[in-house]
């Protein structure tokens, strides 16, 4: 597909900047995941055709299909025989240097985007906010100090960085119509980003087993108009979370001071006593922002 | 080195009438079994002392017998056992399987479905644990045990007890995972095991700890199972099979092995720490500020996608092998088909970063990781293309055990297509915990188990003498096939599922459903699978020795089922293909051939069946606390044959049967029952609690009583070389098993000083807190152990001269000064208690205490053995043959060596 794909290649895809995705994680993602699915789906069809059709054209005819006839096909292996192989290199080192171009190619054209999405070029301008991950659910401290749990509300069009920790166990925090995603895990940090696009309601999920509550360790991502955001999170205090906050989210929201702080995180295993009572909430609230997203 | 009091005698003279047989004509119970003797030296003693080729023969049962299957120490039988064992797992994690599929019909709320939250999660997790580990490896390596010594023209494995002791470690273990259901639920943490959601902090149920405890027990089989492996390959081959004429298959199993030697130290290592960290209260993945989670991962995953390659390796050589078989063609580019593997197996250890691109490494490890996933992604394609052209110009024949193979290759060409996603990063961070990864490593895990169904049928009317009905199996993979592809297909579909999630997008329930027919459809050809194979082994027909045309492996030479010593005679590709010799070398080489059975096996203690290669067993023990002394006795054991070696004048083949394996096991089994009731470092008061001591403490004795009857028994393995033992040629296999062991030991040692070094770089290297305030004691024990190396050498200088009284005196010295090692450190733990300081006081403590803990184990083992080989010294053991004060002393210096890393690290630095 592109030209070259060799390893010298590889500067001069990197040049050509307009082949690399770039934009919302969404829309990086479902371009180059749709060049690999149809790249993919045509090699796998030639191949497996490839292998059919000379599994069909080679079997053997009826007569010589039982084994004992077929022993006295001229050539083939012996019995007793030291192992041995047959020719064919030449047509072997073709077939393997067409796939590693083709594979190494395909990777190569995404190493630009990885570079792109690893270092988003204005990431400070950016929002940033932490996002502690616990038995079972989500808590976003923004950059104002505000807390809250179980909803994230991000402004449209803008990109919004994630800092990505727990509280406890290893949890993973994804958004997945927005494709986001990292590691919750205690004592560190894992960064991601996202732009919402369109406003409306979107579903986090843990990605990583976690306990009993895992599956529904949900969180709801509120993308709101950028005018409508800053009415919000001009509202909103360090202290008691949000002043305007929609009733679900008043009902959650703890007046967390920990976030950051390593030793809380590292106090990990003694803080789990809540673990049934979450578990409890959260399969309630599972089913509301299910019919919530999407 | 000659020894007069070997039983040589009846090797060449007595086989000497056999004519030199060609591979068809097969007569299975010819007594050339008996012209390989010269090759194993040893003697017989109180347990039977199997007459060549004949089983009825000297006391071993029969097979028809119960007793045999639990005596047996041969390589079919316990091949036979492997295979039927793993099968009934598969049936274990195919009802787990179905149980999941059948929640995921519909998405649940909490409590809907028939399955809870917490038992979803112990079936996801034991499903992934015993597919991957109970299942899918030992399925393989019933074959590799059934298989490779006929390959590679072996009577057998080099160690056939330890042999069998992998089998029974592997069963009990099995049943250790199954006990940990009933107490309060077994481990939920998934196959992954992630910290910190793996200590009791967060799995406090009993039954965890047994599960963690049941795969510690599977690794250590394993570990035997290795060593045992590599020593046999690498020294019993027939002459002319080099290692690059090694059969496909062969070839496979050894690079698995090689993989599994390293690869499953580290899961050693790792379940190690986990062990103690839920026993004995060690914090090392509670540590957050230094890194625990993430070690976990880097432990894991180390071990982790080797294990990709090593459930995958052998379905690969399978497939090789049946393709050549069924499209008769030999396979295209063979010499680059092996330079793959060995390529990959290599590779393997240097990619295991790339299932941890959402966790904080950066980009450079990123990239570096993805380069590496790429490269090792490669080789497979030269390897299906390698497949693929070999169909061309042949003539197939589709009958079952072909259709498997081709299905596997079609399959793992989807696995690995759909693999190539995940290798780009960026659609990695995306696939990540979804559904997408569930179904991509089921067609590549499944594809393997398909392949090696493959090599079921294949085999079948080899090691039961009856052909299975091929109608039946035509319709197994019909029902597989359509089954697989039901059940997994939907899951890239509807891949944005979340993994380990039982609650999803009710949108996507139509697929799931789909999936959960597949599933059952699956398992219902298995169904068909079981009938066939059982009917047939009354209503079969008669196999002849190669029910199939151009096979041409040496299995397929000797009747099936073969005989229990497998050859008329010593099998050779000296003049480029399969025959059976009376002797090495053939007659025009009788010379040559005689002096290399005679003067290359040196010590003739050959019979020690593994010896010192089971230590690190031993040592473990220290931790886990099994049995090491009586391991230690088992080793030093051996030595004791040569002595009764004359006494045998006659018709001493190689030995056969053992019940000590099984009772070493039965001991292992009740121990970790036992120990599974530890929290704290304490058993819980009460009834309870009393009910796990005791089953440890009888646990320990059962397995201490049974290690040193092993010992104690006279039993003579085999020991090469029969013609290539390449690069071990002037090793004994008992010494190259040591060898071989050590190399894994210095992985797990590695293992955990690199856990070490990683959590002191993650928490501050200068800020760490030295635990031992004070170095004097470790640099006191630093001379100790020197010293006592040093009197190791002088040992065995005596025991060269003849110096009865200088091994006694050295052996003695090594020995107290070990014992002044111990003393030294028992006085430093105890000051350091009285500081407040133990295992559980903070993870510079556990850092601490559990790896130097690890190595005093392996102190305390060798010293166990230094007091048997002292009461074997004193009734004039050595002087002639001082092979096993060799051996010791291999081990101790390791040992001395390993200090000599921890005592900066742990006391200086
Ligand atoms: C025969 C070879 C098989 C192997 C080696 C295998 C291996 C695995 C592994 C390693 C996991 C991951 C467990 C975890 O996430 O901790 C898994 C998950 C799973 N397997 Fe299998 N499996 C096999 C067969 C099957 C079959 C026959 C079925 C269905 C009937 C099945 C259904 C599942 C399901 C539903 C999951 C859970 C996926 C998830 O939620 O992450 N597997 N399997
Ligand atoms: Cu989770
Ligand atoms: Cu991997």
């Amino acid at each position: 597909m592109i030209g070259g794909g060799t390893l010298l290649g590889a500067p001069l895809i990197a040049a050509q900047t307009d082949i690399i995705p770039r934009g919302s994680r969404s829309a990086v993602f479902n371009q180059i995941y749709w060049v690999f699915l149809v790249l993919g789906t045509l090699v796998g069809v030639i191949v497996i055709g490839y292998m059919l059709y000379n599994a069909y054209k080679y079997r053997a005819g009826r007569a010589a299909g039982s084994e004992r006839s077929a022993e006295s096909g001229e050539g083939g292996p012996a019995l007793g025989e030291l192992p041995q192989g047959s020719g064919g290199g030449r047509k072997l080192a073709l077939s393997f240097t067409l796939s590693a171009v083709i594979v190494i190619s395909l990777i190569l054209w995404t190493y630009g985007t990885l570079l792109y999405v690893e270092s988003p070029p204005d990431a400070e301008e950016s929002m940033e906010v932490e996002v502690i991950g616990f038995q079972f659910g989500w808590e976003f401290v923004y950059p104002n100090g505000n807390t809250t749990t179980g909803t994230l509300r991000v402004p449209t069009g803008e990109r919004v960085r994630l800092r990505v920790t727990s509280r406890d166990v290893f949890h993973n925090f994804g958004i997945a119509e927005l494709e986001a995603k990292a590691d919750a895990i205690p004592g560190q940090y894992t960064d991601t980003w996202f732009i919402a696009n369109e406003s409306g309601t979107y579903q986090a999920q843990c990605y990583e087993l976690c306990g009993a509550g895992h599956s529904y360790m949900n969180a709801t991502v509120v993308a709101m108009e950028p005018a409508a955001f800053e009415r919000w999170y001009a509202n909103t205090t360090p202290a008691n979370g949000t002043t305007n906050a929609s009733p679900e989210d008043a009902a959650t929201t703890t007046a967390s001071t920990n976030h950051g702080a390593k030793a809380d995180v590292a106090a990990a295993p003694g803080a789990t006593a809540p673990r049934a009572a979450a578990l409890e909430t959260n399969a309630a609230e599972a089913s509301a922002e299910r019919s919530l997203a999407r | 080195m000659t020894h007069d009091d070997h039983p040589r005698d009846d090797g060449p003279g007595q086989a000497a009438a056999d004519e030199r047989t060609k591979p068809d004509d097969g007569s299975p119970r010819t007594d050339g079994g008996r012209a390989t003797d010269g090759g194993h030296a040893g003697a017989t003693g109180e347990l039977p002392a199997t007459g060549p080729a004949e089983e009825e023969h000297h006391g071993f049962p029969p097979m028809s017998s119960v007793k045999r299957w639990f005596v047996t120490t041969n390589h079919k039988d316990v091949g036979i056992l492997y295979i039927v064992t793993s099968l009934l797992f598969l049936v274990f994690g195919g009802v787990l399987a179905l149980l999941m599929r059948v929640q995921l019909w519909a998405p649940r709320a909490a409590g809907e479905g028939i399955l809870s939250a917490l038992a979803y999660n112990q079936s996801v997790s034991i499903h992934g644990l015993i597919m991957v580990f109970w299942f899918l490896s030992p399925f393989a390596f019933g074959f590799a045990n059934y298989v490779v010594p006929l390959q590679i023209g072996a009577k057998d494995l080099a160690f056939p007890r330890l042999n069998a002791l992998s089998y029974w470690l592997y069963l009990f273990s099995g049943l250790l995972l199954g006990i940990s259901f009933f107490q309060g639920g077994s481990f939920a943490g998934g196959w992954t095991m992630y910290a910190p959601l793996n200590i009791p902090a967060y799995t406090p149920s009993i039954g965890a700890s047994t599960a963690i405890l049941a795969l510690l027990l599977f690794v250590v089989s394993v570990t035997v199972s290795s060593v045992n492996f590599l020593t046999s390959m690498h020294r019993m081959r027939a002459e002319g099979l080099t290692l690059r004429k090694l059969p496909l298959f062969t070839w496979s199993i050894l690079l698995t092995v090689w993989m599994m030697l390293f690869a499953f130290a580290a899961l050693l290592a790792a379940l190690m720490i986990l062990s103690a960290d839920r026993l004995a209260g060690t914090t090392y993945f509670a540590a957050a500020d230094a890194g625990g989670s993430l070690l976990w991962t880097h432990l894991f995953w180390f071990f982790g996608h080797p294990e990709v390659y090593i459930v995958f390796f052998p379905a690969l050589g399978v497939m090789a092998e049946t393709f050549q078989t069924f499209t008769g063609r030999r396979l295209v580019g063979r010499k680059w088909f092996i330079a793959s593997m060995l390529l990959v197996a290599l590779q393997s250890f240097v990619v295991w970063m790339h299932h941890m691109f959402l966790t904080s490494i950066n980009l450079q490890i990123k990239t570096l990781f993805m380069a590496t996933t790429i490269g090792i992604s490669l080789p497979f394609d030269l390897m299906v293309f390698s497949l693929i052209y070999t169909t061309i110009k042949g003539r197939i024949r589709f009958l079952t055990p072909f259709l498997f193979s081709f299905g596997a290759l079609l399959l793992f060409i989807i696995g690995g297509i759909t693999g190539v996603f995940l290798g780009a990063v960026v659609l990695d961070y995306e696939f990540r915990g979804t559904y997408w990864v569930v179904a991509h490593f089921h067609y590549v895990m499944v594809a393997g188990v398909t392949a090696l169904i493959g090599g079921l049928y294949y085999w079948y009317p080899k090691i039961t003498g009856k052909m299975y009905d091929e109608f039946l199996g035509k319709v197994h993979f019909a029902l597989y096939f359509v089954g697989f592809n039901l059940l997994y297909f939907p899951m890239f579909v509807v891949w944005e599922t979340p993994r380990r999630v039982f609650e999803y997008d009710p949108a996507f329930a139509p697929w799931h459903k789909v999936a959960t027919v597949g599933g059952f459809v699956l398992g219902a050809s298995f169904l068909v699978m079981f009938y066939n194979l059982y009917t047939s082994l009354w209503a079969g027909e008669d196999a002849d020795s190669s029910p199939w045309a151009h096979s041409t492996t040496a299995e397929w030479a000797i009747p099936s089922p073969p005989p229990l010593e497998n050859y008329p005679g010593i099998p050779s590709y000296g003049d480029g293909s399969l025959s059976f010799l009376d002797r090495l070398g053939g007659s025009d080489r009788a010379a040559d051939g005689g002096e290399v059975t005679d003067g290359v096996d040196v010590a003739g203690d050959h019979a020690t069946d593994g010896g010192v290669a089971d230590d690190r067993r031993a040592t473990d023990g220290g931790t886990v606390a099994t049995a090491d002394p009586a391991t230690a006795v088992e080793r030093a054991g051996g030595k004791s044959h040569e002595h009764d070696a004359g006494d045998h004048g006659e018709g001493h083949g190689p030995s056969h049967a053992s019940i000590w394996p099984f009772a070493v096991s039965v001991g292992a089994f009740l121990t970790l029952l036992g120990l599974s009731g530890l929290q704290e470092g304490a058993f819980a008061p009460g009834l309870e609690g009393g009910l796990y001591m005791a089953l440890t403490g009888v646990g320990f004795l059962v397995g201490m009583a049974s290690l040193v009857a092993f010992g104690r028994e006279r039993f003579h393995g085999l020991e090469g070389p029969f013609g290539e033992s390449w690069p071990f040629e002037g090793i004994e296999n008992t010494k190259t098993g040591v060898w071989i062991f050590l190399a894994s030991d210095v992985v797990l040692f590695g293992a955990f000083i690199g856990s070490y070094v990683f959590m002191r770089v993650a928490s501050g290297w200068t800020t760490w807190e030295i635990v031992p305030g004070d170095p004097l004691p470790g640099l006191m024990n630093t001379y100790l152990l020197l010293t006592s190396s040093f009197t190791v050498v002088l040992a065995l200088v005596a025991a060269e001269k003849g110096s009865r009284g200088g091994v006694i005196a050295s052996l003695l010295t090594t020995f107290l000064l070990g014992v002044g090692f111990l003393f030294n450190k028992g006085i430093e733990w105890d000051h350091l208690f009285h500081e407040g300081l133990w295992l559980d006081t903070n993870v510079q403590a556990s850092t601490f205490f559990l790896t130097t803990g690890l190595h005093a184990g392996h102190v305390i083992a060798g010293l166990i053995v230094t007091l048997y080989l002292i009461v074997r010294a004193w009734q004039g053991a050595y002087l002639e043959d001082s092979g096993s004060i060799e051996y010791f002393g291999l081990y101790w210096h390791f040992v001395d060596i390993v200090w000599l890393f921890l005592f900066p690290l742990f006391y200086i630095l």
